[in-house]
């Protein structure tokens, strides 16, 4: 039981990781507050589903379409709320995830309340080919292995692309609009374009944590994307630390090893009890931190100044 | 034969903010390579002309030609990219970055800053990048700040943020530099050193300067040309001994108010 209860909490950190790749990206690279991550995420997740379900189409198609999908989606919302500045651009963005929220609860092409099933079909086969090889090695006893694997394969390119990306002079101008927007539009950089990209890739982001979200639950239904799990992203931010990639990989461990691991407490407390001890416990340990180690852990203190 | 076309020409410029006629009618060229001083009391409209050059606040009215093209209009980049860059009153370096990415960031024609070409030739952009390096370490050099190019620039005390931005403004090549009182919140001394680089930059650059300045030692000393603004027009332009005799302009303005310095 217990390895594969680790083994699930390593899939979450890993969706959760990429999800906040572009939060950092946003929140810690650009100066602009997205809390329409989860939004993005339900858009990449829904239409790899739809796709598949609906269109008949294979799911590695599916799965690129929706990330493109996303990437508009991402675009829409950019376009039409980027020339609001920061605490505004935030409220519009929770105003966006709260739309595809309702949307997918409520449309006829998402399922409504009852969901999606059955579009994993090609992944199911990948499992089985994968768990073949693993039992060579005797480990295909634990089915979520290879998604594991698969995660943070993928997490780890992305991480490391996303750090070698912010060594350009692209990145420079993201770190310039987030100081301010107005002294690097007056060194000739066109700041709205520049903010288009950032959001569109944490969106291609999101929708890649949707898809392995899609995976993992293998059942897709609207509460798995409610927006208040842009919040989750933003814990991860402020343990990992604003400006630094690698913090969001460590920052997502932790997170997910404190709210799950606290599963395992023996404790006389009812059930309902437990599961909200669990969120004191992880906001205890965010508040602790804030006091300790502000910046978070492998956040640099000089790169703070960005909200939040 | 006519003179050469001024690089800047404002011709009945005007602009309300609520019912505020920030500036009202106000007409004045620069010629190019020349240092011109914007002057005027409190509230003539300096900064909100120079919003205007800028494309930081949109004309209402009248027409603002740079290099014989219209920028009326155009957004902030826009206009940065034909040549005219300024500075803030209150100075704005990039506090969360390095003294050297501030400067980099200014450099114009870097490839790497826009991702397909960045993946299209990657050493292009690193040529580009090392050759702004050099550039950067002259000016910061010259500017006095070449040992904290790697410290952030929010470590900065406010005189080295003034010629940060300065040195910034100038790196990016630009023909025309506006400087939103240079001298604000600086020492005397440095202020005037300040106006030494400037005057040295236009010898070797033949870069155009226009400042808007409340130092009359310094506007007097230094400036080819002033221009004097009062309640949003210009009501006198020369040179500053023309400046200097025009009762108009005494009355107005250096008459009782000579010296005067916003805190």
């Amino acid at each position: 039981m217990s390895v594969d209860f680790w083994i699930n909490v390593g899939v979450l950190a890993g969706i959760y990781g990429i999800f906040t790749l572009g939060l950092q990206l946003n929140a810690g690279f650009t100066g602009l507050l997205n809390f329409g991550q989860a939004g993005f995420m339900a858009i990449g997740a829904y239409s790899v589903g739809i796709f598949v379900v609906s269109w008949g189409l294979p799911l590695w198609l599916a799965f690129l379409l929706a990330v493109a999908l996303a990437v508009a989606a991402g675009m829409l919302v950019g376009i039409s709320a980027l020339r609001l500045r920061s605490h505004h651009f935030a409220i519009a963005t929770i105003g966006f995830a709260e739309i595809v929220r309702y949307t997918l609860q409520n449309a006829e092409f998402s399922g409504g309340n009852q969901g999606l099933i059955g579009f994993d079909d090609d992944w199911r086969s990948v499992n089985e080919w994968a768990l073949s090889k693993l039992a060579s090695v005797e480990l295909d006893a634990y089915t979520q292995l290879p998604l594991l694997l698969a995660i943070w394969a993928t997490f780890l390119v992305l991480l490391v692309t996303m750090e070698l990306l912010q060594r350009t002079p692209w990145a420079r101008v993201l770190r310039g609009i987030r100081e301010d927007e107005d002294a690097t539009a007056a060194l000739g950089k066109n700041t709205f374009s520049y903010k288009l990209q950032s959001l569109g890739i944490a969106a291609a982001l999101a929708a890649i944590a949707g898809f392995f979200v899609s995976l993992n639950i293998t059942y897709l239904y609207p509460t798995v994307f409610d927006p208040t799990f842009t919040f989750f992203g933003y814990a991860i931010l402020v343990l990992g630390g604003l400006g630094s990639y690698t913090g969001v990989a460590l920052g997502s461990i932790i997170f997910w090893v404190l709210l799950e691991g606290t599963r395992l407490m023996e404790t006389s407390l009812s059930a309902g009890q437990q599961s909200s001890l669990r969120f004191v416990i992880v906001g205890l340990s965010l508040i602790l931190l804030s006091r300790l180690r502000p910046q978070g852990i492998l956040g640099n203190r000089n790169e703070l100044r960005a909200e939040p | 034969m006519s003179a050469p076309t001024p690089i800047l020409e404002v011709r009945d410029a005007v602009k309300h903010f609520d019912g505020l006629r920030a500036v009202a009618g106000a007409s004045f060229d620069v010629a190019r390579g020349s240092i011109t001083a914007l002057i005027g009391p409190n509230g003539a409209g300096k900064t909100t002309m120079l919003d205007l050059l800028s494309g930081f606040a949109r004309l209402d009215a009248g027409a603002i030609r740079l290099a014989n093209r219209s920028i009326a209009g155009m957004a902030p980049h826009q206009i940065a990219r034909l040549g005219l860059v300024r500075t803030f009153q209150l100075t704005r370096v990039l506090a969360g970055i390095s003294v050297l990415d501030n400067m980099l960031l200014a450099a114009p024609r870097q490839p790497g800053e826009h991702i397909p070409s960045l993946l299209a030739s990657p050493r292009l952009a690193r040529q580009r990048e090392a050759r702004a390096r050099l550039a950067a370490e002259e000016l910061l050099e010259t500017f006095g700040l070449r040992l904290k190019a790697a410290d952030y620039a929010g470590s900065l005390s406010g005189g080295e943020r003034k010629l940060l931005e300065i040195a910034r403004a100038l790196m990016t090549e630009s023909s025309i530099v506006l400087l939103d009182e240079p001298m604000a919140g600086v020492s005397p001394r440095l202020g005037r050193s300040i106006l030494d680089r400037i005057a040295i930059l236009r010898q070797e650059r033949g870069t155009t300067f226009l400042f808007v300045e409340h130092d009359m030692d310094a506007v007097m000393s230094r400036a080819d040309k002033v221009v004097v603004m009062a309640q949003g027009r210009v009501i006198a332009t020369g040179t500053p001994a023309e400046i200097r005799a025009d009762s108009m302009v005494v009355e107005a303005y250096l008459g009782g108010l000579a010296g005067e310095r916003v805190p």
